[in-house]
């Protein structure tokens, strides 16, 4: 039984608080990353949406834009609370890797810091700025945003390529890092394809989850301007972005291959070092290394990595146990990686049928069942990201930062208990944030319906003025 | 060379640290505010005024708070491990009740039974004492001595709970109770000056007055409150007390009393010019005062500012992005104050 062997592998050798710890961190990061792709992505759609407003003179398209500014915002003040959440957690549950690598680790954070309060700002301004500025500027000062989206992210980044790929100094005789060469510890070897990777990811996902939406009230036969544009902008970047991910899906896999062997056997469910090592689709490992309910495609796994079904795969067993993750973390890790490529590939299916009726009719699709797909097109991209972030970030342990330091000594040695306490008061107070937010839009949702088809008969109320932190009403 | 860029950091460190103080510790007065005005006849009012004041700027603080965090790991990895491998029940704490504070402001905001909202606007006051509480407390702590390079010197608990930890945690209430408080009467004005003209036949309350007189009396207890902190530093970590009255913090210290007595006077005498400005010297040259007043440590006695600095090459390159990024954001944030006065003279 795989599991009882890694629950005693943890309680033999591990703090009591680790895993309690991992826990809490996995499900903050998780919750905090699904208000990722909005936060840096949205404010594109946005800003582009109010520029053929603009350029067309078109009142629908800006319409469009301001409302969904106000879900930017909103959401873009929840992901502040759990990114501030997140900047505490490092040193309440893993304090000792910030003593020892804090400073190389967190030159990426300083820069995500700034991007992030620039955004900050720049959301408050464009939302009060519908009002208040003549329409050029506003739009001219809305694409502040995008860049510092990005930037944010590219901070994060850094960070997280550094833990991957560890570079950029030497190691000193306490065990601190010496010599640091600042550009090395920037722009470490997985930084440029994790980088791509995400962004893309991002860009993908707030395309089509914003399409989604109106892709539901398409099938729901609200068939105007309205939704065909909220539809038709989103959906195109979505759409142009998933053959692209595709290739620097590729890229990062084999780059993952040759720096990180050990996360790759896990991906991959390998057990032995072999050539023709075969793709496992779905598969679980035993405590033996068999894999079994799975597909095996003979060779595939050689021939993707290094483009030759003789290509050496370096199998789990190579590695000694304390340096590898467990067959439990693989197990997770292999199967998160499934569904990342296996959504990635749905979404390409998706993207060729949009483009085959564009090229054919010069229009959108005509079948209900593309919009059925489009529909889920959003929640599919946020389990991907989701998946994606759990393969890169399991299939590292057990190291924090990768074959220098392991979880097991960067964790706040502290009685469980209280980790469990503070678990179990985020879990609660998460859940009344979500049930908030999602109300929220709901409502906004609903309000917008009833403008919409002029059912409301007083004043006209600005849709930023409906948000709970917007601009007070002028 | 190395040395003045590590003073450099932890001059932006306790920029920062000052800047959440005001800022976000003007925020957290209004909370309290909220929270006593349980009691008043006009509670309603004063509510709907909080709500005014408070709902453009809150979330920006938050900002302060993770640039504390990042300049501190970033720049003094070994001071951050020892601050919460000492004190980490003081900043979950912290950190809850910020989580709640947010989450309760905005369903305050669409509860629509009084019961609901009434729950909401506890949830909200308390979080608005805990946070700002908790967070002073581990300054206090780190003043008292208690905290270790690589863990606290005495039980957990004892550190979170030092009567220095206690004593920063009262200074930070009453602190925020006087800048939230300052800046209410100011939104008040605007508020009235603002209803007036619609309505001549005016019955609510005079929320001037209502703010006005609780500024004076946080005011005074704030000094009250500081006068016996200083004390009890006195009396605990004899070096940072002689930092404070003697060396490099004495003028924060200074500044930070004549401030807040200046208020009061203002306040007193009616006259509603430059208080605003005051609040911010004073609050923020009370952080300013304990942070000089450990030069050179960043634990007394245990640690130096030299000797918890991160790699230089890093040090160089936070101070540098700090640089950049304030040139970028200062200009932007004033962009963005000014559009949100402009809001207050159309309404």
């Amino acid at each position: 039984m795989p599991a009882v062997t890694a629950l005693d592998f943890l309680a033999a050798s591990a703090p009591a608080a680790l895993l309690p710890s991992r826990i809490q961190m996995a499900f903050t990061l998780a919750y905090h990353i699904i208000l990722v792709p909005l936060g840096v992505a949205f404010p594109l759609l946005t800003v582009v949406m109010e520029g053929i407003g603009l350029r067309r003179n078109d009142p629908v398209a800006l319409r469009l834009a301001r409302r969904w500014s106000v879900v930017m915002a909103v959401q873009f003040a929840v992901g502040a609370v759990t990114g501030t959440i997140l900047s505490f957690e490092f040193g309440i549950l893993w304090p000792r890797m910030m003593g020892r690598f804090g400073d190389v680790f967190g030159i990426g954070f300083g820069i995500e810091g700034w991007a992030f309060f620039l955004e900050a700002i720049f959301i408050g301004i464009y939302l009060y700025g519908w009002k208040r500025l003549p329409p050029k500027v506003h739009y001219r000062l809305g694409w502040v945003l995008p860049p510092a989206g990005v930037l944010g992210a590219f901070g994060v980044i850094i960070a997280n390529s550094w833990m991957n790929t560890p570079a950029g100094f030497q190691l000193g005789p306490d065990g601190r890092p010496i010599n640091v060469d600042v550009i090395g510890a920037i722009f470490t070897p997985a930084l440029g394809y994790e980088f791509w990777h995400l962004i893309v990811a991002l860009y993908m996902t707030a395309g089509f989850m914003v399409a989604s939406v109106y892709a539901v009230g398409w099938l729901r036969g609200r068939r105007d301007r309205y939704h065909r544009l909220g539809f038709t902008v989103p959906f195109t970047i979505g759409a142009v972005l998933a053959p692209i991910q595709w290739v620097i899906g590729d890229i990062a896999t084999r780059a993952v291959f040759e720096g990180q062997p050990a996360k790759f056997a896990a991906m991959e469910v390998t057990w032995k070092t072999q050539s023709h090592n075969p793709e496992w689709v779905g598969g679980v490992m035993r405590a033996d290394g068999t894999v079994v309910l799975g597909v095996p495609i003979p060779s595939l796994d050689s021939l993707l990595a290094g483009f030759s079904p003789s290509t050496v795969v370096k199998g789990l067993a190579s590695f000694n146990p304390s340096d590898r993750p467990s067959i439990v973390d693989a197990n997770f890790v292999h199967l998160a990686f499934d569904v990342m490529v296996g959504l990635g590939s749905i979404a390409i299916l998706l993207t060729l049928w949009y483009a085959v009726a564009w090229v054919r009719y010069r229009d959108l699709p005509r079948s209900n069942w593309f919009f059925r797909g489009a529909a889920l097109a959003g929640v599919g991209s946020y389990i991907a990201i989701e998946a994606g972030w759990i393969t890169t970030e399991v299939g590292r342990q057990p190291w924090i930062v990768y074959n220098l330091m392991r979880v097991n000594d960067a964790v706040n040695p502290v009685d469980p208990v209280y980790i469990w306490i503070m678990f179990g008061t985020l879990l609660v107070v998460y859940a009344v944030i979500a049930f908030f937010f999602v109300s929220l839009l709901l409502r906004l949702s609903a309000r917008w319906r009833i403008d919409d088809e002029g059912r409301r008969g007083d004043v006209d109320l600005a849709p930023e003025e409906a948000a709970p932190y917007g601009p007070r009403p002028a | 060379m190395n040395t003045v860029v590590s003073y450099g950091v932890a001059g932006a460190l306790l920029l920062a640290v000052a800047a959440y103080s005001t800022a976000g510790g003007t925020d957290y007065g209004a909370g309290i505010w909220d929270l006593l005005a349980g009691r008043f006849r006009h509670t309603a009012e004063v509510r709907a005024l909080i709500d005014h004041a408070m709902a453009p700027v809150w979330e920006a603080n938050n900002v302060w708070l993770v640039f504390s965090a990042v300049i501190c790991w970033t720049g003094f990895p070994l001071l951050y491990e020892s601050v919460f491998l000492s004190l980490y029940p003081l900043f979950a704490l912290a950190l809850l009740a910020l989580i709640l504070r947010g989450a309760f402001f905005a369903f305050r905001k669409v509860a629509t039974s009084s019961s609901s909202m009434l729950l909401a606007s506890r949830v909200f006051g308390i979080s608005s004492l805990l946070a700002p509480f908790s967070f002073a407390a581990a300054l206090g702590a780190i003043a008292s001595g208690k905290v270790g390079v690589g863990g606290p010197v005495v039980p957990v608990w004892q550190a979170c709970l030092d009567p220095l930890a206690i004593g920063f945690g009262a200074v930070a209430l009453t602190a925020t109770a006087f800048s939230g408080a300052s800046f209410l009467v100011g939104d008040a004005r605007r508020y009235r000056a603002a209803t007036d003209e619609t309505d001549e036949n005016d019955e609510g309350p005079d929320l001037v007055e209502y703010f006005r007189r609780r500024a004076m009396v946080a005011a005074m207890a704030l000094l009250a409150v500081s006068l016996v902190v200083l004390v009890l530093i006195a009396a605990e970590s004899p070096t940072v007390f002689h930092g404070m009255v003697a060396g490099l913090g004495l003028p924060f210290a200074i500044t930070a009393v004549l401030a807040v007595l200046a208020v009061a006077a203002l306040m007193w005498r009616g006259v509603y010019r430059w208080y605003r400005v005051l609040t911010v010297v004073g609050v923020g040259s009370f952080v300013f005062a304990w942070g000089f007043g450990q030069v050179p440590y960043v634990l007394p006695g245990r640690l130096t500012i030299e000797q918890a600095a991160g790699a230089p090459a890093i040090e160089a390159l936070l101070l540098g992005i700090t640089v950049v990024a304030l040139v970028l954001v200062v200009p932007s944030l004033l962009l963005l104050y000014t559009l949100d006065q402009r809001s207050a003279l159309e309404s």
